[in-house]
């Protein structure tokens, strides 16, 4: 049984010995870790100018209270650099906000992971990518600060496979799923702009997501948004089935959902993201038929159901735009929430730089 | 779990019924809330595609048990 207790100090003479121990330790999320050694963590603590036993945040029902001190030791195992740990304890702020209802996505079967999206200034001054290979590997901003996340939840929260986290199948975001927003490159307000905060502000934004599933269309704004709306009303997603805790008026769990827009900017040029959403948001949608089909609607099928349709997404607000991806080509992604809105809500949360 | 074991904590008699795949998770929400002995009913999974009557057969089976744990006893 791995220690479920408050904190565990461990001694190392080398580097592969220190690795090695951080395994059995149970500190890992199966690739090796950078250890934590104090003068490393307190290396990041002086960048961020915050005290180790500073809270974050809790997560009552595990009574788990998140210092910064455990953010820092994680964002260290997880590869980080000082700077990238205002993100990180940002991300930390938002996830333990307590309309994102952490103890959820970080324990359901439905096995979420915590998509992070980057926004501001902080975007260029830590060269997060927001362009090619978004998903992808190759970057150690995006690729730490998403890992970070995921240790953060293991080690400080317990969400541990197998234990408090009991996801059926999970997805590869688990281990990192960190993005930024190309908003220097489009005239669309950046994500965090359209949520409250100012442009020259940073922000992170945190979404309990599914995995996402790429869209390719041709370029042509409206086919592009048709596919995407195709995609996002797919049977099988958390949106599209029934469940305790959605609206049993409506039927179905009715979440929100972020979808990247890669390719150039010129080509949304007479489109707002306002725009964007308002096509979106009635076509993010399913036949009462097939949702018969599929028994999230009890009842059999009965004449005109092919007809009537329930939306899978509550507001246009919902739909979590963000332009990101390669130039190259008009790839878009869709990625559904891990749940309902009510059960857990997209949270935004302004990154305090160094002062 | 977490509302069963805080109900008994605040007085109020609990009974919870947890299916089998989910004997770590509890028994170990169990030790983190200071309740290690706290008398977790175990069913077989899955529930969720019973039937209405099959579901009501499992829980007239199950009965027993809650009432022994509501008044104090061990399932």
């Amino acid at each position: 049984m791995k220690d479920l207790g408050d904190t565990t100090t461990a001694r190392w003479d080398g580097a592969l010995e220190a690795i090695e121990r951080c395994y059995e330790l149970g500190w890992t999320d199966g690739l090796p870790v950078v250890p934590p050694v104090d003068h490393r963590v307190a290396q990041f603590l002086d960048y961020a100018g915050r005290d180790a036993d500073e809270v974050v945040g809790e997560l009552p029902e595990r009574r788990r209270r998140i210092t910064v001190g455990k953010v820092a030791a994680n964002a260290v195992m997880a590869g980080c650099l000082p700077e990238h740990l205002p993100v990180v304890l940002a991300a930390t702020e938002a996830m333990l906000d307590p309309v994102f209802n952490l103890v959820g996505p970080s324990s359901s079967l439905g096995g979420a992971a915590i998509l992070v999206i980057v926004n501001g200034p902080v975007v260029q001054q830590l060269n997060i990518n927001a362009r090619g290979n978004l998903f992808g590997p190759g970057n150690r901003a995006n690729a730490t600060i998403g890992r970070a996340v995921r240790l953060i939840l293991m080690n400080a929260g317990a969400a541990i496979p197998g234990l408090f986290d009991r996801s059926v199948i999970g997805h590869p975001g688990k281990y990192t799923y960190c993005i930024a927003e190309a908003e220097t490159e489009t005239h669309w307000t950046p994500l965090h702009v359209g949520r409250g905060f100012r442009p020259e502000q940073s922000a992170v934004t945190v979404f309990a997501a599914e995995a996402p599933r790429q869209v390719r269309s041709v370029g042509q704004p409206e086919a592009i948004l048709y596919a995407i709306a195709d995609v996002a009303s797919s049977l099988g997603t958390s949106m599209s089935t029934s469940g305790s805790v959605g609206d049993p008026a409506g039927g179905v769990r009715q979440g929100q959902i972020a979808v990247t827009i890669a390719g150039s900017s010129q080509l949304w040029r007479d489109w707002s993201k306002a725009d964007v959403r308002a096509y979106l948001h009635p076509r993010i949608r399913r036949s009462v038929a097939d949702l018969k089909q599929a028994l999230v609607l009890a009842s059999p099928v009965a004449p005109g159901d092919a007809q009537r349709y329930v939306s899978l997404v509550p507001e246009p607000e919902d739909i979590l735009l963000v332009f990101a991806g390669g130039e190259e080509a008009n790839m878009s992604s869709v990625i559904p929430s891990w749940g309902p809105k009510v059960g857990s809500t997209a949270v935004t949360r302004e990154i305090r730089l160094r002062p | 779990m977490h509302d069963g074991i805080h109900a008994e904590k605040a007085g109020v008699p609990s009974a919870t019924i947890c299916t089998d795949r989910f004997v770590p998770t509890a028994t170990a929400m169990a030790r983190m809330w200071g309740a290690p002995d706290y008398p977790t009913i175990f069913t077989q999974h899955p529930v969720e595609n019973l039937t209405r009557q099959q579901l009501r057969q499992r829980a007239e089976a199950l009965a027993a048990q809650v009432a022994r744990v509501l008044t104090g006893g061990l399932p």
